[in-house]
């Protein structure tokens, strides 16, 4: 039957890029924080070079993220409201503390570690994980609690998130290291194994994070109606260029074929690629879900 | 509020009432009425949807408010003081019913409040006031002496999305299935 709206009215988008960047950015930064932890926190060896790195990019993002989130508000001076009169059922109040409390922890962290004082750092470094999950795990669970978005609106959103800052928090690693060995050191003796072995957990990471994508999208498939069209609208509407060519072509597949194939896997421009394209996929799941999940219409 | 959408005549009466009456300003609304169109000549339709904030009585925009900027109050409309609201637009994000907007001149966060100040005073919302065919019926549904009570008590209703266990309180009599539902009509999402 021929359905047509004569009248409607469709108020602005309320989150958009900010937001993604904000999501973004906590995720790289929580990623290179349990990355830092590798060595020191769990004590596997190979990865004591990343220790430091890790450190110092987990506090500087985490420095950069909310400055976002202060931006994207309307009101930015009243930014106090939240640690006067928070509201404990809504995830923007966790976000409140964790955001104050993760910062403060790396920062404890990296003082330790570079004091050299090793049991105190593992001590922060250990109590630094579960903050680090939670810092964007919470991030997860803004999507997840907006519950008039049908492409937010699932449990597996906090699982995602954490997946997704492993992936882009791996790849910034091994892109940060190269930059380190190639560029800025080119004289001293190169580490090759420490980026061939981020190389390994970058492919195991990218295949649970396209695992819980699939999963998200069959449910979504065989949902109820709104949920079959948001998934429509990922594999052939508005985003599905976004989505298929970016997201998951250029930002999974790719990269792992590169990651994989014997010519490319031990090349360093091979790499230097794949964490590239990944870091690019990762940013734009953070914006088809913000922003695909807000376009979805409700009247 | 009970909505009898036999007596709507789509006019936006209701629409224009609430501009006046909050100064709504331009390109945001609190209450409007969606119109559709459907069959083809000569078995056609037209179907109109008055849209307003829904009151509901498990209000996701007050659960995930940060500030507790926005609350239910015990007659059962939920408002929010201007003066906290930080303006994170999550509410937005989280009302499955469009009903919110950031106000273009003054940046916070606004929707309808059933006009309180009308009804501390005694009075009416505007919109119920203004309506010339009187499909707009405003009232206490715990009294059974009320208009509204009698209504609904004898005729089918219908709410929006109950699937979003938000418990509405906008109550529609004769509403259209395809006025409610946001994808009908839009050929880009069938």
């Amino acid at each position: 039957m021929d359905v047509n709206i004569i009248y409607n009215i469709e108020h602005e988008m309320p989150l958009g890029i900010l937001i993604s960047l904000y999501f973004y950015l906590t995720g790289l930064s929580a990623g290179s924080f349990i990355i830092s932890t590798f060595a020191y926190g769990f004590g596997m060896v190979r990865f004591k070079p990343l220790g430091k790195m890790g450190v110092v990019l987990a506090t500087l993002l985490l420095v950069i993220a909310p400055m976002t989130l202060l931006v994207d508000l309307e009101q930015p001076l009243r930014f106090w409201h939240l640690i006067l009169y928070l509201r404990i059922t809504s995830p923007i109040t966790w976000g409140t503390f964790l955001l104050t409390l993760y910062p403060m922890n790396c920062v404890v962290y990296g003082y330790f570690m570079f004091k050299g004082d090793m049991k105190r750092t593992k001590f922060f470094g250990l109590l630094g994980i579960p903050l680090a999950l939670l810092v964007h795990g919470y991030t997860g669970f803004i999507l997840a609690l907006g519950k008039a978005r049908v492409l937010w609106n699932t449990a597996i959103m906090p699982p995602i998130f954490l997946v997704s800052a492993m992936v882009s928090g791996l790849a910034m690693m091994i892109l940060v290291v190269i930059i380190k060995d190639y560029i800025i050191q080119r004289e001293k003796e190169h580490n090759l194994t420490l980026i061939y072995d981020l190389g390994k957990l970058l492919v195991a990471s990218i295949v649970l994070d396209l695992i819980l994508i699939g999963t998200d999208l069959t449910v979504l498939l065989t949902s109820h109606t709104e949920a079959y069209k948001a998934a429509l609208m990922l594999l052939k509407g508005e985003f599905s260029r976004l989505f298929l060519g970016v997201e998951v072509l250029l930002g999974a597949v790719i990269p792992l074929f590169l990651l994989l194939s014997p010519f490319t896997k031990r090349s360093i421009p091979g790499l230097a690629i794949a964490s590239i394209l990944v870091m690019i996929g990762i940013f734009a799941m953070r914006y088809i879900m913000v922003v695909g999940g807000l376009s979805i219409p409700l009247s | 509020m009970l909505i009898d959408l036999r007596r709507c005549i789509g006019c936006h009466s209701c629409s224009v009432a609430c501009k006046a009456e909050n100064r709504v300003p331009l390109g945001v609304f609190r209450s409007w009425v969606k119109i559709i169109e459907k069959g083809k000549y000569p078995n056609i339709t037209r179907h109109f949807l008055p849209s307003l904030c829904n009151q509901c009585d498990r209000p996701p925009c007050v659960i995930n408010c940060p500030v507790q900027a926005t609350w239910k109050q015990n007659d059962g409309i939920v408002i929010i003081d201007e003066h906290r609201c930080i303006g994170c637009k999550y509410c937005l994000a989280s009302c499955p019913y469009n009903a919110r907007y950031v106000n273009p001149l003054m940046p916070i966060v606004q929707k309808c409040y059933f006009c309180y100040h009308r009804v501390y005073a005694g009075l009416e919302p505007a919109c119920v006031e203004v309506c010339p065919a009187k499909a707009r019926i405003f009232g206490d549904l715990n009294n059974p002496e009320e208009e509204i009570t009698k209504l609904i008590s004898k005729n089918p209703f219908q709410t929006l999305k109950p699937e979003m266990g938000t418990y509405p309180q906008v109550y529609y009599i004769a509403g259209d299935a395809d006025a409610m539902d946001p994808f009908a009509g839009r050929k880009e999402w069938m």
